[in-house]
């Protein structure tokens, strides 16, 4: 691109204003880039958290279902597994983070209520009871920590293609209109040395 | 959309407890990643649920498209702390955010 800019004057004033104009849109992709970061790392801290609390809930959820397997037998669980009526789903809608499209994650129907498991006072064991509590609370955390990965994922690529478009401006676009710049005004110097000298050529003439 | 669970049975038993109906229980790796090549490809799943186990067992490159999946999610759970978002975090950003 360099090799063939004309050294004129016209050339001179819209390469100003061409590089007047890439600074701003530089300094204004900075500006989102450093923008998404901050959302980044307050929702990662909150992810961390989240993540912790779902490590802890899956151990406890284990637990409890190897519990009731042991005391109740895998049959039996298996029984209830079947008998039961909820039917967990997740609907996706759509959010917008500083102009990034990011998930916003409900669930319905996670936790199942006593009556919609299925077997009655008599026929369950508090042992089973208890694990699908704390598999419904685990499947709560899940969504939760799904909807924060999809969104961090999101503005990762996000910021990852932004810091991209920055540093190509400031290394190589802006550097090169500067060249270029440089170029115009050194051979339009030039230009103006040879006529000094030859208009002095002629009046010595 | 629906949660689908993929794992060994005694894995996947204690969400079917909690009422998922979309189990996958493949043996053997082949099975396995053909499962979820399907499921990253699905359009009706919004989260998948993995054992961290299972997921550490996958070759490098499913691996990494389960990571950039975002419809569906790729949940990894496990006793031990799941670090594939963690090395993705690192490797765009540069520096190792987690913590």
């Amino acid at each position: 691109m360099a090799l063939d800019i004309k050294p004129t004057r016209s050339e001179l004033i819209k390469l100003k204003a061409r590089i007047k104009q890439t600074k701003n849109g530089y300094k204004l992709l900075k500006m989102k880039r450093d923008g998404l970061f901050h959302e980044f790392r307050s929702l990662l801290a909150e992810m961390i958290e989240a993540k912790k609390d779902l490590t802890a809930t899956y151990r406890l959820a284990k637990t409890r279902i190897d519990l009731a397997n042991a005391i109740e037998g895998g049959l039996a669980v298996r029984a209830t597994a079947i008998a039961n009526s909820a039917h967990p789903e997740v609907e996706v809608q759509r959010r917008n983070i500083m102009g990034v499209v990011v998930p916003n994650i409900q669930g319905s129907g996670l936790k199942s209520s006593f009556d919609s498991r299925g077997v009655g006072f008599i026929g369950s064991s508090p042992y089973i009871d208890e694990a699908s509590d704390s598999f419904g609370n685990l499947i709560e955390k899940i969504v939760t920590a799904a909807e924060m990965e999809a969104t961090l994922k999101r503005l990762l690529e996000e910021i990852e293609a932004t810091k991209r478009r920055v540093n190509a401006l400031e290394f190589k676009v802006i550097p090169e209109l500067e060249e270029a710049q440089g170029f115009i005004k050194l051979r339009l110097e030039e230009m103006e040395r040879e006529e000094t000298f030859r208009l002095k050529r002629f009046k010595n003439k | 959309m629906e949660i689908a669970v993929l794992g060994s049975p005694a894995f996947t038993l204690g969400f079917q407890l909690a009422g998922i109906s979309h189990i996958y229980n493949p043996e053997g790796d082949e099975a396995i990643q053909s499962e979820l090549k399907v499921l990253l490809n699905s359009k009706d799943v919004g989260i998948v649920v993995v054992d961290s186990e299972v997921l550490a067992s996958l070759p490098d490159r499913l691996r990494e498209q389960m990571s950039a999946s975002v419809s569906p999610t790729i949940l990894g759970i496990g006793t031990e702390e799941d670090n594939t978002l963690r090395e993705t975090i690192r490797k765009a950003i540069g520096v190792d955010l987690w913590k």
